[in-house]
């Protein structure tokens, strides 16, 4: 059997919002392989953003299991999640939530530094995926002298410069207008057919159609699949 | 890594602009106050012992009524003591208020007893006479310019002195400042008689207020200090003490250093209200960047990292306003010396002292406060679990 990228047994999350529990996902299982292109659909509330926020080891389940690679990883101190995370795993927002005061080049090093990545090749890689996603010329721009779109890619250059073996993205097209939206769907299928794993939350339909396989979710629950 | 995470600080820092001068200003004031008091104080202590040196000099011994009191009489004879092995010379200073009557006024007036040895050691006794001459023989007095106008004499006239008659034979030149050896008088309000004739016209002709005493080169401090004692018990004085120089400056400066200590402490809580300016800053700036945080956070961020970029800022803005604190408060330590030294026409050097100690002191102080202030909202930033941290809006 092959070894699922990351694989989710049984996985519970509930919140505790003062006295009451918030039940998030209940007893999810879910293996995502290698060169997947999952799409998370399902209303609000339905539990799309904690599921992947578990895939992401950005959050740890209440109940269940979450292997990365066959390792469990459930109980890994923050310090080697956040190493994983750095190393492993690319996030893009629905925000684009660049930071502020550095520029595109800059913002796009930051997972590097964080790795310890020399200076020299840390801005080398990083020009190099900028100019991929067609920003060679926007490396000095600050996020505010960027359009939507442009900040999007620049948040995609930013989860790609590590080369992850898993990108995560969150509603990645929520805050941009059809064409600029297309245009990242476009950049996300081309990374898939480089053989990148790929699992996308959204709303929309036309962006949950470049996935590969569609999981519904309802209730914290996957009630459907579809390929 | 560390310096990128220095850089990124740097950058927060000057992004937020208005707002980070304004909490660097904080610490800057505080820093400023506590410098400025540091380095006037150290300065003062130093000019003292300056001072003190000048004045009364190593290898020197006063004698005086206990507690440092100038002002009451002790008994003792001075001849006695200059006759102690290891002593190079001795005076003794006894001033009184006398009731004085001149050709053109009278009044109750200061008289020094003069005493020869007393110019030679003592500094700030300037008895050159603008006219006439200085004293020779007995029924001879010096007078004050000041008093010379209040009494309306000149050389050559006579003034009764406690109902004496004394003829006048100089008038001292202008004064700078009140010495040591009058007790603090201002000699040009002052008459000066001889020593011997001074104490005839008072009760207690074997009294004085103070006596200054000098040792010979390589005589025994102790043992000279022992044989003075001895003096003043065969004459029968119990209420004298005896002090050195060592003694004198080490009094002074602890009474400096306690004022300083105090001082320092009240600028301290300015430099503390700096610290909860830069904590409020920080705390500010945790919460409004607490999205930012996640994000770090989600693309591999420890908390170390998160923590390390915090407190360097706070860090930085305690550095900044310590560096610039430190600038502004020798600046007005500067001109506050100049000012004082203006104001009471104080002699020889009085500047604020800038040292090695007080400077990496004060810098290293306002980098802790800063880091300090800094640490619990840092924490705070460190510890945010980073979905949490990306739902904030």
């Amino acid at each position: 059997m092959s070894t699922a990228l990351v694989e989710l047994q049984g996985v519970t999350k509930i919140y505790r919002l003062g006295e009451v529990e918030v039940p998030a996902l209940r007893g999810v299982d879910l293996a995502v392989s290698p060169g997947d292109f999952l799409a998370l659909m399902g209303p609000s509330g339905s539990g799309k953003s904690t599921l992947l926020h578990v895939l992401g080891l950005l959050d740890r389940p209440t109940a269940g299991r979450v292997l990365w690679e066959g390792r469990d990883v459930t109980r890994l101190n923050g310090g080697r999640l956040a190493e994983l995370r750095g190393r492993r795993i690319g996030f893009v927002f629905q925000m684009f939530n660049l930071v502020p005061n550095l520029t595109a080049l800059e913002n796009v090093e930051l997972p590097l530094v964080f790795l310890g990545v020399p200076g020299r090749e840390r801005r080398r890689r990083a020009q190099e995926v900028l100019t991929r996603l067609g920003l060679g010329d926007r490396l000095r721009h600050r996020p505010n002298q960027l359009s939507g779109g442009q900040q999007q890619r620049v948040a995609l250059a930013r989860a790609l410069v590590t080369d992850p073996a898993l990108l995560i993205a969150d509603e990645p097209t929520g805050n941009l207008d059809t064409t600029t939206g297309k245009e990242i769907l476009g950049l996300f299928t081309q990374l898939n057919e480089q053989g990148r794993t790929i699992v996308l939350a959204t709303h929309d339909p036309e962006a949950a159609a470049v996935a590969k396989a569609r999981l519904r979710l309802r209730d914290g629950q996957i009630v459907g699949v579809e390929r | 890594m560390i310096w990128d995470i220095l850089r990124l600080s740097l950058r927060n820092i000057r992004h937020r602009g208005l707002r980070s001068w304004l909490t660097v200003i904080g610490i800057l004031i505080g820093t400023a106050a506590v410098v400025a008091l540091i380095s006037v104080g150290q300065g003062l202590q130093r000019a003292i012992a300056l001072q003190v040196e000048r004045i009364v000099g190593y290898n020197t011994i006063l004698v005086t009524a206990r507690g440092l009191n100038l002002g009451q009489r002790i008994r003792l004879d001075i001849e006695a003591i200059r006759a102690i092995p290891g002593v190079r010379s001795a005076i003794a200073v006894r001033t009184e208020t006398a009731y004085v009557e001149g050709p053109g006024g009278k009044g109750f007036l200061a008289v020094l007893g003069y005493d020869p040895p007393m110019e030679e050691f003592v500094a700030e006794m300037d008895l050159t006479v603008a006219s006439g001459r200085p004293l020779a023989g007995p029924g001879e007095v010096l007078l004050g310019s000041r008093t010379a106008r209040v009494l309306g004499a000149g050389v050559g006239d006579a003034v009764t002195i406690e109902g004496k008659s004394f003829t006048v034979v100089g008038i001292l030149g202008a004064q700078r400042a009140g010495g040591f050896a009058t007790g603090g008088l201002s000699l040009t309000d002052l008459l000066v008689i001889s020593l011997p004739e001074l104490r005839q016209l008072f009760r207690g002709p074997e009294l004085v207020h103070y006596a200054v005493v000098r040792l010979a080169d390589r005589a025994d401090m102790a043992l000279v200090r022992e044989r003075i004692r001895d003096h003043l018990r065969a004459v029968g004085e119990r209420n004298a003490s005896l002090t050195d120089f060592e003694d004198l400056t080490r009094n002074i400066q602890s009474v400096i250093r306690g004022v300083q200590a105090f001082l320092a402490g009240i600028a301290g809580i300015a430099l503390l209200v700096g610290g909860v300016g830069v904590m409020n800053t920080m705390y500010t700036a945790v919460l409004e960047r607490t999205r930012e945080i996640g994000v770090l956070k989600a693309i591999g961020a420890k908390d170390s990292h998160v923590l390390f970029l915090f407190l360097f800022e706070s860090g930085f803005m305690g550095l900044a306003g310590g560096a610039l604190g430190l600038l502004s408060g020798f600046g007005v330590a500067w001109v506050a010396t100049l000012i004082v030294s203006r104001l009471f026409e104080a002699q020889g050097a009085f500047t604020p002292a800038l040292t090695a100690g007080l400077v990496l002191g004060s810098l290293f102080f306002a980098f802790v406060v800063g880091a300090v202030s800094g640490l619990f909202p840092a924490v705070r930033a460190a510890k945010l679990p980073p979905v949490e941290a990306l739902r904030y809006e």
